[in-house]
């Protein structure tokens, strides 16, 4: 499917179009789910995100009109501020479930980058000029949600010192990737 | 920490709240303020879909994973309980559409960017079972609270009207027009209070508003113009536009 088709199957579902929603759910749920079981580290919650994630593409498909993400970005923030949320609303999450599936944190990886180019090498590109260990740090938050609690135990560093460490890195992002 | 100390007035406060928002660190209330503004604030909104582009090519690290079979049901059952499970967009019809509150805010969302629609619009093939031409307008005027949005469906030759915001005055009317170039506003009616409403459009009226005419709403005496045009001011004008 190409990211056109995607976006017409989007622009079919906020007609209500069930058929187009269904081939949406058959193209998109795989990566979806991805999104969620990273994020939430479990498999039962994560199966009753994707059912939200889903009911909120239904509701929310027209809002797509006014992105200017791509048509699986969209989809994918969707799923990730849906999980996001989940996780942060349980009252304490369990770290040590997630640090003893924790692997490697992923770079960029050969898929990212042949699938990406040019714009998903800045973002790298960019990460890169971070020290080693800030970009590890906000690779890690976007891709598993992780809070400034959580970072600043894993780091331990105060909350406050990390939350400093953070917005200084994304500070330096924007800088470079506004450059 | 407080958001307010921390940001100060200085250029990018807001933009870092997005930055945080997108990369998911903030904690639950901060998150849920935040998505309220989203929600509330177009230009905070556009902040946090600009890092959401930023960071987007990260998520191709993420693995897909089949979902269990059980997954898609559920969603349906959510969604369209009541309704077969198998897939019937005829069943769902213009109907579903006209009705569908989600549908008419996001529209009133999208109004904000009809650029971007436009964008969309080389991809729109829609379905055999809707009919293939819609035009939207958003009816709103300066110095008005009145808001609506206007739908029109050639397929059915109807306008659906979906209320937006602004009251109408006790004792008078909201009535609608049909302005086509440098015409006279030809009248289609009182607008009957609700939420949705639906218009016949007559077959006259039908070639003028596919040629792309402008809707009006003007405040008139209860039981619509005395005189066949409109006597009391415009609340709400706006051009329908293919979709």
């Amino acid at each position: 499917m190409t990211p056109q088709d995607i976006t017409k199957l989007i622009v079919r579902t906020s007609m209500k179009d069930r058929a187009a929603f269904d081939l949406l759910y058959r193209q998109t749920s795989a990566k979806l789910f991805g999104v969620c079981l990273r994020v939430l580290n479990d498999r039962a919650d994560a199966e009753e995100a994707l059912q939200e994630v889903f009911v909120k593409i239904w509701t929310k498909a027209d809002r797509f009109a006014v992105s200017d993400l791509s048509p699986i970005s969209w989809l994918v923030a969707i799923a990730r501020n849906h999980a996001i949320d989940r996780i942060r609303a349980r009252r304490q999450a369990p770290l040590a479930i997630d640090e003893a599936l924790e692997v490697a944190d992923p770079g960029p990886g050969p898929e990212a980058a042949a699938v990406a180019g040019g714009e998903a090498e800045r973002i790298h590109g960019c990460l890169e000029e971070l020290e080693k260990d800030k970009a590890a740090a906000v690779r890690g938050a976007y891709l598993k949600g992780e809070s400034y609690n959580e970072l600043a135990d894993r780091h331990g560093v105060p909350l406050n010192t990390m939350r400093t460490w953070l917005r200084r890195s994304l500070l330096k992002l924007r800088e470079c990737l506004e450059r | 920490m407080t958001l307010a100390q921390d940001n100060g007035p200085e250029r990018g406060g807001d933009d870092l709240v997005a930055a945080e928002y997108v990369l998911g660190v903030l904690p639950a209330d901060e998150r849920r303020q935040a998505s309220a503004r989203i929600d509330g604030e177009p230009g905070f909104a556009r902040m946090v879909d600009q890092w959401e582009v930023h960071f987007a090519p990260l998520a191709a690290a993420y693995p897909e994973i089949e979902a269990p079979a059980s997954v898609k049901p559920a969603i349906d059952r959510r969604l369209f309980s009541g309704t077969a499970t198998s897939s019937a967009p005829s069943a769902q019809g213009s109907a579903g559409l006209w009705a569908s509150l989600a549908f008419w805010r996001g529209l009133a969302t999208a109004a904000v960017a009809a650029l971007a629609i436009y964008i969309a619009v080389p991809y729109i093939n829609p379905p055999a079972q809707l009919p293939q031409e819609r035009m939207v307008a958003s009816l709103a005027a300066d110095g008005s609270d009145v808001k609506y949005m206007a739908m029109y469906d050639a397929g059915s030759g109807q306008i659906g009207l979906s209320h937006v915001s602004g009251e109408r005055a006790t004792g008078r009317d909201f009535e609608l027009w049909m302005i086509e170039g440098s015409n006279a506003p030809v009248s289609m009616g009182v607008i009957p209070v609700g939420s949705t409403i639906h218009i016949d459009v007559d077959q006259a009226m039908r070639d003028k508003l596919a040629a792309g005419a402008v809707l009006a709403v003007s405040l008139e005496p209860t039981g619509g113009s005395p005189t066949g045009q409109p006597t009391g001011p415009v609340v709400a004008a706006g051009d329908l536009r293919d979709i």
